[in-house]
C-alpha cells in the first residue's frame, strides 16, 4: 500500500533503504549496524560568509547498539522510522505530539519495566534524527508542530486549494501560519514590505491601530519562538515575493536570539537552514540603545536575571556575532543589566508603539 | 584569684567556707594549696578521659567492653560477652548498664580498689592494650555515686577462687572504695558460668540521643568486626542481637617490651637501677638488661663516652645519668622491635570482613511496640583483601593494617578505623585516614570516574571522590604501644611521622590487588546491563525492520541476538574465560579477538603473585557467574 504522493514514495523508499541496510549489517555481514548521522550542536554549526547565515558542519555521529545509552536510541530510530513510513503509507499527517503517542510502549520484564520514551523529548530527537537521516524535514513526511504562528496583511494564502485572504478587513483577528507546507501555498501578497514581531501581544496591538493599512504591511509573528512554517514564510516572502523583512523584538537576550533565528539560524536547526532563514531581513529593534534614546521610564524597565546574563555573555562568544553592532548592543546590556520589552511603549499610550517607535525606525532603515 | 579560691573552697563543705571566706578577707592575695585526690580530679576533667554529657553511655559500653576483651585476651581465653543497656527510670534519665565476661576476673582483695580508685591498673607496662590508664571502670563507678543512690553492683570470679559478689561506692573526695556489702556467692545466686569471669552493673543518669545511640550500636557491630572470635550478645529496650563467633582463631596475644633506647628519660633510668638494687648489678649491665636493642658492647661503649667513672649503679647522681641519657639520644640503635604487637592478622580481618554485622532496627516492628525491633544483618562482600606494613614511626613500633571488602552485599562506601583493636567512630573527618583515602588516586584500580559514575549512578554521596561512589568499605587498623590521637578523647589518629605514608602504600598496595576484581566487576555490571537491554530492545528493532521491508523477521531475529552476545563477550577480553567457559570453542570459531584468551592466562597468574604480605580473597563469586550464564541463556531463547 504506497503512498500515491511521489515524494511520500521517495521519503519511504529512503527509510526502506536504511531498515535494508541495518538488517544486511545482521543477516549478511554480521556486524553491529549503525546509523550515521550529521552531528547537530554548537560544535557543529559554521558560519557561511557565503550564504549568511548558519550551516552544519561535516562532523557525524555513529548511532549503533554498542553501548548502553545507544541501544535504546537506535531502536528509537528505527521504531520512529517506521511510524513516519506508515503514516505516509496511511496517507495521514500528524503532529510531533502525535507522533509520541503513536510509537509509546513499554519496555522490559515486570522487574525492569520503563517507558520507551522517556518524554516527548525523545520522540522529537528521534524525528530529528529521522530528518537528518534521509535529508529530508519532517512537514515532507507530513509531520508538523501545532500552529502558532499568525499572520495579517495583504496576502492570500492557498491551504489545500481553499483560498485565505488574510487582509481582514475587521482588524480584530489574525490568521493562524499552517504548518503543513506541502499543501500551503501563497497566492497574492500585495504588500509592500515584512514586518516581523516577537509576540502575538504586540502584533494585536499593531493591528488595531490600522498600521497595515496605513503603511500597506503584512504583520507576522511567531508567538516567541518561531517555528519552521513561520521562518519558512518570511523566507518566502522575502526570497520569492521580494519583499523587505523588518524585525522587532524585545529588548534582552532572549529576544535578540529570537530576531537572529529568522536572520542567521539557530544552532539546533542549522541543517535545515537553507529551508528556515531570511538573510536579508534587518533587525530593526527593540535595540538596548532604544531604551535610552526613547528614555523609557525607569518602571518599564527590567532587571537582567543571571540567566540573562550568562546568556549575553554566551552570544558574545559565538564567532558569527562577532559584528560591531550586536557587540556594541551586548555591551551595553551587560553593563546597565536592564531590559525592556516591546509593550513598554504602551507607557507614552496605546498608539506610540505603531503611531511613533516603529514609523520611526522603518523610516531610519529607509523601509518607508 | 580570690574568687577562684572561693568557689574551690566552696566544694569542700560548709564548715570551712566560712574560716576560708574570713582568710581571703582579711589576705587577699594568699593561695592555698590544696592537693586533689585523683577520683575528684576526673570526676571535675571528665572530658579528658572522653565522659562528656551526651557520650557518657557511650563512653561505658566501650571501656566496659574493652575492659572484657582485654581481660579475656590476656589469657588466650575465646570472650564471651553480655552486654546490656536498659532504661531504669525515663524521667530521671536513670540507665542501668551491666556487662559480663568470662575473662580472667579480679582478686576477691583487689576488686574494690580495681573498680573504685582512680590510676589503679594492671595495665601500666609498655605493651599494646585497649585500655590504658586504669581510668574507665573507675568513671562509671564515680558517675554512679556522683549522680545516683544505688550501688555499683560487681561479682567476680578468678581463678582458683569462688564467685565474689559486692556492693561498692566511690569516696571521690579520697579515691577511696566503700564496700557496702560482700559476701561470696553460689549455685542460684551465681552470675558467672565458667571458672572465670567478671560482671559489673552500674547505674547512670544520661541521655541518650539518637545519635549517640547509632554510635553504641555501630561501636559494637564494629567491635565485632575485629574480634570475630568474640561472642558477643548486646541488649537494649529495642531488642537482643547476638554477634556470633565466626573464628576459633585469637591473635597472638601482646607482650610487654623493654623500652627501646631513644625513649630513654632520666626518670626510666631511674627506675631501671631501681629494680636491680640489691643485686650488685653493674650500670652497663642495668643498661643492657633494662632496654631493648642494646648489647653489652653497646652500654659499654655508651657508659664511656658519657665518660663516667664505674662505680655501684646506685651512687650515680642525676647529673652523671643525665649524660647517659643525653649519648643514647645521639647514638644509633636498631629499629625497634614489632614482634611483642599484636596486629589483628589477615585471618582474622579477613573473618571480621566476610561477615560483617550490621544491626538493623527495624522501623515498623518498633511503631507497633513489639519487643524485637533489633537484628543484626552478615553482610557479604564479594571479595576481600588485606595488606600491612609493620614500620618505624616517631621510633614506636607500629603495625598498619588495612583491608578492603568489595560488593555483594555491601551497600556503599564506608570507612572503618581501629587502634589497638578499638573502633574510632568520632571525628573521622580529621583521621589520617581520611586524608589517605583522598590522596590515593582510584586511577591506581585503572577505573575511571565516568565508569564507575555511570555504574553506580544510584548511590548518594556528598562527596565528589570516585572511591565513594563504589559498594566498598575500607578498613584501618593501626596498632602500637602509643597510638598518635589528636585528642585526649581517642578518636582520631593524628598524621605523625611516616605513619600516613605507610597507611597510603598500603592502601595503594589493596587497590592494585583488587583493581582485577573490581574491573571485572563493573564489567560484569555493564554486561548484565546490556544483555538486558539487547534482550529488550531487540523485538522493537526487529519489529521495526521486518514491517517496512521483506525479510525474514525469525531468521533476522536469532541472528542479532546472536550478534549481540558475540559482542558483548568478544568485548569481556579479561573475564570471558571465567564467564563462559562453555562458549571456549563457539567463540574461537568466531573470534576475531583471538588474544583474548591469553590475556585471561595472564590476568589469572598475575592474581596468583601476590606477595605474602597482601591477598585478595574472592568470595560467592560462582553464584555470581552461574547468575550470568543464566541471563545469557534466557536471551539465547
Amino acid at each position: 500500500m504506497a503512498p500515491k504522493d511521489r515524494r511520500h514514495q521517495e521519503i519511504n523508499n529512503k527509510i526502506r533503504k536504511i531498515m535494508k541496510n541495518v538488517g544486511d549489517d545482521i543477516l549478511i555481514k554480521g556486524i553491529m549496524p549503525s546509523l550515521e548521522i550529521p552531528k547537530v550542536g554548537y560544535d557543529n554549526t559554521v558560519w557561511s560568509d557565503e550564504k549568511r547565515m548558519l550551516t552544519i558542519g561535516n562532523k557525524t555521529v555513529q548511532i549503533g547498539p554498542n553501548s548502553s545509552k545507544k541501544i535504546p536510541t537506535f531502536a528509537q530510530y528505527l521504531v520512529m522510522a517506521n511510524a513516519i513510513r506508515k503514516l505516509l503509507d496511511e496517507e495521514m499527517e500528524s503532529t510531533i505530539r502525535g507522533m509520541y503517542y503513536a510509537t509509546l510502549s513499554t519496555v522490559g520484564d515486570e522487574k525492569n519495566q520503563q517507558k520507551f520514551w522517556s518524554g516527548q523529548d525523545d520522540s522529537d530527537d528521534a524525528i530529528k534524527a529521522i530528518e537528518l537521516l534521509t535529508n529530508v524535514p519532517r512537514e515532507e513526511f507530513s509531520v508538523t508542530s501545532k500552529p502558532k504562528g499568525m499572520i495579517s496583511g495583504p496576502i492570500t494564502l492557498s491551504v489545500g486549494g481553499d483560498l485565505i485572504d488574510c487582509n481582514l478587513g475587521s482588524r480584530a483577528t489574525s490568521q493562524l501560519i499552517p504548518t503543513n507546507i506541502r499543501d500551503l501555498e501563497i497566492v497574492k501578497v500585495k504588500a509592500d514590505f515584512v514586518m516581523v514581531v516577537e509576540k502575538d501581544t504586540v502584533l494585536n496591538n499593531i493591528r488595531k491601530s490600522g498600521f497595515i493599512q496605513k503603511y500597506n504591511a503584512i504583520l507576522l509573528t511567531g508567538s516567541g519562538e518561531p517555528d519552521r512554517a513561520t521562518r519558512m514564510m518570511v523566507k518566502m516572502l522575502n526570497e520569492k515575493w521580494k519583499k523587505p523583512v523588518v524585525i522587532f523584538a524585545d529588548a534582552d537576550p532572549w529576544g535578540l536570539g529570537i530576531a537572529l533565528r529568522y536572520k542567521i539560524g539557530s544552532e539546533s536547526l542549522s541543517y535545515d537552514s537553507d529551508r528556515l532563514v531570511t538573510p536579508n531581513s534587518k533587525v530593526l529593534g527593540m535595540m538596548f540603545s532604544d531604551i535610552y534614546e526613547y528614555n523609557i521610564p525607569k518602571v518599564a524597565r527590567l532587571a537582567a536575571t543571571q540567566e540573562d546574563l550568562n546568556r549575553a555573555n554566551d552570544m558574545k562568544k559565538k564567532p558569527w556575532l562577532q559584528d560591531k553592532r550586536w557587540k556594541k548592543e551586548l555591551d551595553l546590556f551587560l553593563k546597565n543589566k536592564e531590559k525592556c520589552e516591546l509593550d513598554a511603549f504602551f507607557k507614552y499610550g496605546f498608539k506610540y508603539l505603531a503611531d511613533t517607535y516603529l514609523p520611526n525606525k522603518l523610516r531610519e532603515a529607509g523601509v518607508i | 584569684m580570690t574568687s577562684k579560691v572561693t568557689t574551690e573552697v566552696l566544694e569542700k563543705g560548709t564548715k570551712q567556707v566560712k574560716t576560708i571566706l574570713q582568710l581571703a578577707q582579711k589576705q587577699k592575695t594568699k593561695i592555698r594549696y590544696d592537693k586533689k585526690a585523683e577520683s575528684e580530679f576526673f570526676v571535675d576533667n571528665s572530658a579528658l578521659a572522653g565522659f562528656t554529657g551526651e557520650r557518657i553511655l557511650y563512653m561505658s559500653v566501650r571501656e566496659l567492653i574493652e575492659n572484657s576483651l582485654d581481660s579475656c585476651e590476656i589469657n588466650h581465653i575465646l570472650p564471651v560477652i553480655h552486654l546490656r543497656l536498659k532504661l531504669l527510670d525515663g524521667l530521671n534519665d536513670l540507665w542501668t548498664i551491666s556487662c559480663k565476661d568470662n575473662g580472667i576476673g579480679i582478686p576477691s582483695e583487689k576488686v574494690p580498689v580495681a573498680v573504685c580508685s582512680f590510676l589503679t591498673s594492671g595495665k601500666y607496662v609498655e605493651k599494646q592494650q585497649r585500655g590504658l590508664f586504669g581510668v574507665g571502670l573507675k568513671m562509671i563507678a564515680a558517675f554512679s555515686t556522683k549522680d545516683t543512690d544505688h550501688p555499683l553492683r560487681v561479682w567476680s570470679k578468678s581463678e582458683e577462687e569462688s564467685e565474689c559478689y559486692f556492693d561498692l561506692r566511690t569516696d571521690i573526695g579520697t579515691n577511696k572504695p566503700i564496700t557496702l556489702f560482700k559476701k561470696n556467692v553460689k549455685n542460684v545466686e551465681s552470675q558467672i558460668e565458667g571458672e572465670s569471669g567478671f560482671k559489673v552493673e552500674a547505674v547512670l543518669r544520661a541521655k541518650l540521643s539518637p545519635i549517640t545511640k547509632n554510635k553504641i550500636y555501630d561501636y559494637v557491630s564494629q567491635t565485632s568486626i575485629v574480634n570475630p572470635y568474640a561472642i558477643i550478645t548486646f541488649e537494649t529496650d529495642e531488642g537482643k542481637v547476638t554477634f556470633k563467633r565466626r573464628t576459633e582463631i585469637m591473635p597472638n596475644p601482646s607482650r610487654e617490651v623493654l623500652p627501646h633506647p631513644y625513649d630513654m628519660d632520666l626518670k626510666t633510668l631511674k627506675k631501671a637501677i631501681l629494680n636491680f638494687m640489691n643485686q650488685k648489678t653493674t650500670l652497663q649491665g642495668i643498661l643492657s638488661n633494662s632496654f631493648q636493642k642494646m648489647s653489652n658492647d653497646k652500654a659499654k661503649e655508651i657508659i664511656t663516652r658519657a665518660g663516667l667513672p664505674i662505680k655501684p649503679a646506685d651512687k650515680y647522681d642525676e647529673h652523671e645519668l643525665i649524660k647517659v641519657v643525653n649519648v643514647c639520644k645521639h647514638t644509633k640503635f636498631q629499629s625497634p622491635n614489632t614482634d611483642h604487637l599484636s596486629p589483628i592478622g589477615e585471618k582474622i580481618l579477613t573473618v571480621g570482613m566476610t561477615s560483617e554485622y550490621s544491626i538493623i532496627l527495624n522501623k515498623e516492628t518498633a511503631n507497633s511496640g513489639s519487643q524485637a525491633q533489633l537484628s543484626a544483618k552478615i553482610l557479604k562482600p564479594a571479595l576481600t583483601a588485606y595488606s600491612s606494613r609493620i614500620c618505624v614511626v616517631n621510633n614506636r613500633p607500629t603495625i598498619v593494617e588495612c583491608g578492603i571488602a568489595y560488593g555483594g552485599d555491601i551497600p556503599s562506601f564506608k570507612l572503618f578505623r581501629f587502634a589497638n583493636k578499638i573502633p574510632l567512630l568520632y571525628d573521622e573527618g580529621s583521621d589520617v585516614a581520611r586524608e589517605v583515602i583522598s590522596e590515593v588516586g582510584i586511577n591506581k584500580m585503572g577505573i575511571s570516574k565516568k565508569e564507575v559514575k555511570e555504574q553506580f549512578s544510584h548511590v548518594e554521596t556528598k562527596s565528589d571522590r570516585t572511591v565513594e561512589y563504589l559498594p566498598i568499605h575500607i578498613f584501618f587498623h593501626i596498632c602500637s604501644t602509643k597510638i598518635p590521637y589528636k585528642t585526649a578523647g581517642k578518636e582520631s589518629i593524628a598524621s605523625e611521622g611516616d605513619l600516613k605514608k605507610y597507611m597510603k602504600s598500603c592502601l595503594s598496595d589493596l587497590y592494585r590487588k583488587v583493581s582485577a576484581q573490581i574491573r571485572r566487576e563493573l564489567k560484569l555490571k555493564e554486561d548484565e546491563n546490556k544483555l538486558r537491554l539487547y534482550k529488550h530492545y531487540i523485538p522493537f528493532i526487529i519489529n521495526a525492520i521486518s514491517e517496512s521491508i521483506k525479510i525474514d523477521s525469525k531468521k533476522l531475529s536469532i541472528a542479532f541476538q546472536n550478534l549481540a552476545e558475540r559482542y558483548v563477550s568478544g568485548e569481556l577480553t579479561n573475564i570471558a574465560k571465567q564467564i563462559f567457559p562453555d562458549s571456549n570453542q563457539k567463540r574461537n570459531q568466531m573470534n576475531d579477538k583471538k588474544n583474548t584468551i591469553n590475556n585471561d592466562n595472564e590476568n589469572e597468574l598475575n592474581l596468583n603473585k601476590f606477595d605474602t604480605r597482601s591477598s585478595v580473597s574472592k568470595h560467592g563469586n560462582k553464584t555470581k557467574l552461574d547468575k550470568i550464564k543464566k541471563h545469557h541463556k534466557i536471551t539465547k531463547k
